[in-house]
């Protein structure tokens, strides 16, 4: 009884002189958060601060304040003038000399050097894509009982391991870099890749087909041959193409150590500061690459109507290229 | 060819799929095995065809113990297990793998026979028109009735059948069956099909063996086969269409007979 007086005293007062309980409670809270973001503020700057000398430190360490080339920024720009020669066009617009562009592509001939690139791309491929198969299925565990299938899955595991640069390095001794190693290179790197590739997709094969054939009394090649490899032409061909793509990226970087086609001509003209010269073949690579891209995708997508491949537009071609030529580069 | 199983067992681990199971198939007759999902049905078919070893038991044609059943035994599967990307042709002809050596089947160059012998069974199943089309562009009953084409090209002695139709549309269904029964009468092929509509089973069988839970409860004629017989092998049967199999299971021997008569004659 004594405590409900008790409230309903308190309930009086507070209406008289004002909710003081409930006010102090949210000035409470206030100052609170305003402590609680402060810290936060100031860990913030401090991070930032970290960061910032993370950066000044690397800097140093890199010997960004030795060395001149803030000195030589004014040849950059001479060379950026070089790299995309301006011109007027119709005595207003300002725009990059296409002409001299166009005019280097002819007298180098790059057209000729692009189908070298391609031709090692092609002939890479071509040679790798059986062996990866054959190394993809005898790699399948269904194909080959499981300690031996991992001795197929290891070899594809080496020569994955090995980019292809090194690769080309290695067949040097059968004479040096020239095209006839960098498609071997190609074709010895297009096992391991379209090999785990179609590793995973065997994997997938449905078992409905092995053991129909089976239960007709065929004989071990003859339920691979028709209760396996049907199932795999279509990813077979997709992956083909797909590694067709990396292998034109792959066919220039062999070409920059030398390997021919248009890497070499991207070699010299840099080497002897052509610089439009350089621009000029780094413009038709990336008119070849895209081009084998593009003809590739719409190859795989149109082999797998259903399955959602990615479809990169046009645009997506475009501004990805410099990462997945780095991507193939440096695998 | 008469079908004789022996007390055959098949163990996986500790569960066992089938224990001691034993029955006789009599020559040129249509046998259903019947039973509940997991009663061992396939794992019969599976050991009869040679897919599965069984842990212990035999299986006998004509009194001679099988040894090589793959090739003497044609069987047809509920997802029909074709090639989808090969034409009706192709698949059946694939039925000849185990006569053709493996350069001749990947040169696809069997002999003129045999290819022949893949068309006839084409045209007993119906689909001669359709020979050159991929099996992937046809429909469920007609990929089924591939099936069974290429079960014929095999030559088999004994014919097998694990739930033919059970991924099929009634009416496919019944042309499929019908397809069925027509080519094993004309052959005079000793059938064993697992079947999981009582309708279609009663329709179709001649000679039934119950399964439950891996062994033989029951192997009788069509009029042997009573409702509480049913009952046993399935348990409490609620849906309508399986109900009314098990109703006319209850009509008597003649009509029954009667009523079989008449089917066959239209």
């Amino acid at each position: 009884m004594s405590t409900d007086r008790d409230r309903l005293v308190e309930r009086l007062l507070r209406r008289f002189v004002g909710d003081t309980r409930e006010e102090s409670a949210i000035r409470q809270r206030h100052s609170e958060l305003k402590r609680a973001r402060l810290i936060r503020r100031l860990s913030q700057s401090a991070l930032l601060a970290g960061i910032a000398v993370l950066l000044y430190v690397s800097l140093n360490a890199a010997g960004f304040w030795r060395t001149e080339w803030m000195e030589y920024w004014p040849q950059f720009v001479e060379a950026l003038a070089q790299y995309f020669p301006p011109e007027v066009y119709f005595g207003v617009i300002p725009f990059v000399d296409l002409a001299r562009y166009y005019r280097f592509m002819n007298e180098a001939g790059l057209v000729g050097e692009a189908g070298i690139t391609l031709a090692i791309a092609l002939a890479g491929t071509i040679m790798g894509a059986p062996l990866a198969l054959l190394f993809g299925i005898l790699g399948n565990e269904r194909v080959t009982p499981f300690p031996l299938n991992f001795l197929f899955r290891g070899v594809m595991s080496i020569i994955r391991s090995i980019p292809a640069l090194v690769w080309a390095l290695i067949y040097i001794p059968l004479g040096g870099i020239t095209p006839v190693t960098a498609t071997l290179a190609l074709g010895t790197d297009t096992i391991g890749e379209l090999g785990r590739l179609l590793t995973d997709e065997l994997e997938e094969v449905d078992d409905g087909p092995i053991e129909g054939i089976r239960s007709t009394g065929a004989g071990k090649a003859q339920i691979i041959t028709f209760g396996m490899i049907p199932q795999m032409v279509r990813p077979f061909i997709a992956w083909a193409m797909f590694v067709l793509e990396n292998n034109v990226r792959s066919a220039v970087s062999l070409g920059i150590i030398g390997a021919g086609g248009l890497g070499v001509t991207l070699t010299i003209e840099q080497q002897t500061f052509n610089f439009t010269n350089m621009m000029a073949t780094i413009l038709f690579i990336v008119v070849l690459v895209i081009s084998v891209e593009m003809i590739s995708q719409r190859t795989r997508s149109y082999l797998r109507e259903s399955d959602d491949v990615e479809q990169l537009s046009f645009y997506q071609l475009v501004v990805g290229f410099p990462k997945r030529m780095s991507d193939s580069l440096l695998k | 060819m008469v079908l004789r199983v022996q007390d055959l067992t098949k163990e996986y681990g500790d569960t066992t799929a089938l224990s001691n199971v034993s029955f006789e198939v009599p020559d040129g007759s249509f046998a259903v095995v019947l039973g509940e999902s997991g009663a061992g049905k396939s794992t019969l078919l599976r050991i009869l065809n040679g897919l599965t070893e069984p842990t212990s038991g035999s299986v006998y044609l004509d009194g001679q113990e099988v040894t090589n059943s793959r090739s003497d035994v044609g069987m047809v599967f509920q997802q029909h297990n074709l090639v989808d990307e090969l034409s009706a042709y192709d698949n059946a002809l694939t039925g000849t793998f185990n006569r053709t050596g493996f350069l001749r089947s990947l040169l696809n160059s069997q002999p003129t026979e045999d290819r022949e012998l893949a068309l006839e069974a084409l045209s007993t199943v119906g689909l001669l028109d359709e020979a050159d089309q991929k099996v992937s562009h046809m429909s469920g009953g007609q990929q089924q009735r591939v099936g069974i084409a290429r079960a014929l090209v095999q030559r088999p002695t004994l014919l097998l059948a694990d739930e033919p139709v059970a991924s099929l549309d009634p009416a496919s269904a019944e042309t499929v069956m019908a397809y069925f029964r027509e080519t094993v009468k004309k052959r005079d092929l000793t059938t064993l099909a697992s079947l999981h509509q009582v309708n279609i089973a009663r329709e179709f069988g001649e000679q039934f063996i119950g399964m439950k839970n891996g062994e033989v409860m029951f192997v009788g004629s069509r009029s042997e086969l009573t409702p509480s017989i049913l009952e046993e092998i399935y348990g409490e049967i609620q849906t309508e269409e399986l109900r009314e199999g098990t109703e006319a299971a209850g009509v008597n021997g003649s009509i029954q007979n009667e009523a079989a008569e008449m089917r066959t004659e239209r």
